[in-house]
């Protein structure tokens, strides 16, 4: 694959829109295929850092987006241990982009899953995405910075990759301590075949690292440049999701696209914290420098910024669970509205301190 | 002289573009391409003229490369990166 080309990206982009539909015929949550946001809270739920008893559940596509990412930078010289840019405010702008995806329900990868399902209030996501997206790049604009990496040493980059691994064999053993939830209990009890899913998370991890396919990067990279590279392969997840969503309704007894707002699995109607919620995530995003599967993929190329930004991710989906922050299908809840707003304030406070506290 | 120069983050790019204006370089931002690294941030290709591009270093750069057939070669990397 010509990794410089929109057609690599395009074609990278198909495929990981028709796994993404595949996994939820094979068990996965309806329009929820990959979630980043949600498969790291159901982890953390399996490791009881939240007690919500229906998403506790060691997604095994987390670990192969993070493994696969691992092998194929391994693979291709590619693999480049560094860290030391801001650590700890990462963790923290990954805290508040996972309140703004449980406010949603969705990363920016379930939100274009979903519209491909034809859930609309994925429409409010995706503006309050864009908007957020364009607050970051005003930011990067006026001279938002987290300062530079710097080398490390091997051992650093592969710890997160070795905690995934580690985190595989929890879920093959399935120790008493490894939360799971019962059968018919939610949305944890709902995936496909362990192998399956890990394997699917591996192929989107190496197709992402190839491409560097990133939602927020997408975006950001239109209104910065005018580049629509990135953005091709968020378009080409979406095409490929309706279609086989449409495919997989005629074809099957189940139902995998269902246009309109009412009704639509795990999601809510009330589009004033869609698009709040996603405006957290979208700012965020720039702030770190890309969306949670970027992250991810990052985090298995070595660089343990994002590794701080994955953790920041995960302790937030514990908190979200735990304080009652995460949204339902009911809706927001009013801990959640009160904790995005703090989030866009904390994000606002971040980025104002790193670009026009640090001017020369 | 044509050259690729990668940063630390984007508004070093935006620095360089203005800064290196003064020398009457032709300076695009543009994203950084995949075949010189798996970063998604800013670089910018440089056209320096006659002059040398390494002549003029911030703080802020990652690395400086020059194409190379299909790809490019790396001719200067910021020490610890």
């Amino acid at each position: 694959m010509n990794n410089n080309s929109k057609t690599g990206i395009i074609i990278a982009g198909l495929i990981i829109g028709v796994i993404a539909s595949l996994l939820v015929l094979f068990g996965n949550p309806a329009n929820m295929g990959f979630c980043i946001a949600c498969f790291i809270r159901d982890t953390a739920g399996a490791l009881g850092l939240h007690q919500a008893p229906p998403v506790q559940y060691i997604r095994p596509e987390i670990i192969g987006i993070i493994l696969g990412s691992f092998g194929v930078a391994l693979a291709t010289g590619e693999f480049s241990p560094k860290g030391g840019s801001a650590p700890l405010t990462r963790f923290a702008i990954g805290f508040c982009v996972m309140v703004g995806c449980l406010m949603f329900l969705g990363c920016p990868f379930r939100m274009i899953i979903r519209l491909g399902g034809g859930d609309l209030n994925a429409l409010l996501g995706l503006a309050g995405f864009a908007l957020g997206i364009l607050c970051g790049v005003f930011f990067l604009n006026q001279g938002y910075s987290l300062k530079r990496t710097y080398r490390l040493a091997a051992t650093e980059g592969v710890i997160l990759p070795a905690v995934a691994a580690a985190l595989f064999a929890l879920l093959l053993l399935a120790p008493a301590f490894i939360h799971f939830t019962e059968p018919d209990g939610g949305p944890g009890a709902k995936h496909a075949a362990i192998f399956i899913s890990l394997i699917a998370g591996a192929v989107v991890g190496i197709l992402a690292q190839r491409t560097r396919l990133c939602m927020a990067g997408g975006l950001r990279d239109v209104v910065l440049f005018k580049d629509f590279r990135l953005i091709s392969g968020f378009a080409a997840i979406f095409v490929a999701c309706l279609v086989m969503n449409l495919i997989l309704t005629a074809a099957t007894a189940g139902t995998y696209f269902h246009m309109g707002f009412a009704g639509q699995a795990i999601a809510h109607t009330d589009g004033l914290w869609n698009l709040l919620g996603m405006f957290t995530v979208g700012f965020g995003a720039i702030l770190l420098g890309g969306c949670p599967l970027r992250q991810l993929v990052l985090a298995g190329e070595g660089n343990t910024d994002s590794a701080m930004a994955v953790l920041g991710l995960l302790v937030g989906a514990a908190f979200c669970h735990n304080f009652g922050l995460a949204s339902s299908g009911e809706g927001p809840t009013a801990n959640g509205k009160i904790a995005v707003v703090i989030c866009i304030a904390v994000l606002a406070v971040i980025a104002s301190v790193n670009t026009f506290g640090k001017k020369e | 002289m044509n050259c690729v120069i990668t940063f630390f983050n984007h508004f070093g790019a935006v620095r360089y573009k203005n800064e290196a204006g003064r020398f009457g370089w032709n300076v695009q931002l543009s994203p950084v391409p995949r075949s010189l690294s798996s970063s998604c941030g800013t670089c910018v290709f440089c056209d320096t003229g006659n002059d040398d591009p390494l002549g003029f270093i911030t703080d802020e750069m990652e690395q400086v490369a020059l194409p190379d057939g299909g790809g490019y070669r790396i001719i200067w990397r910021a020490e610890d990166s």
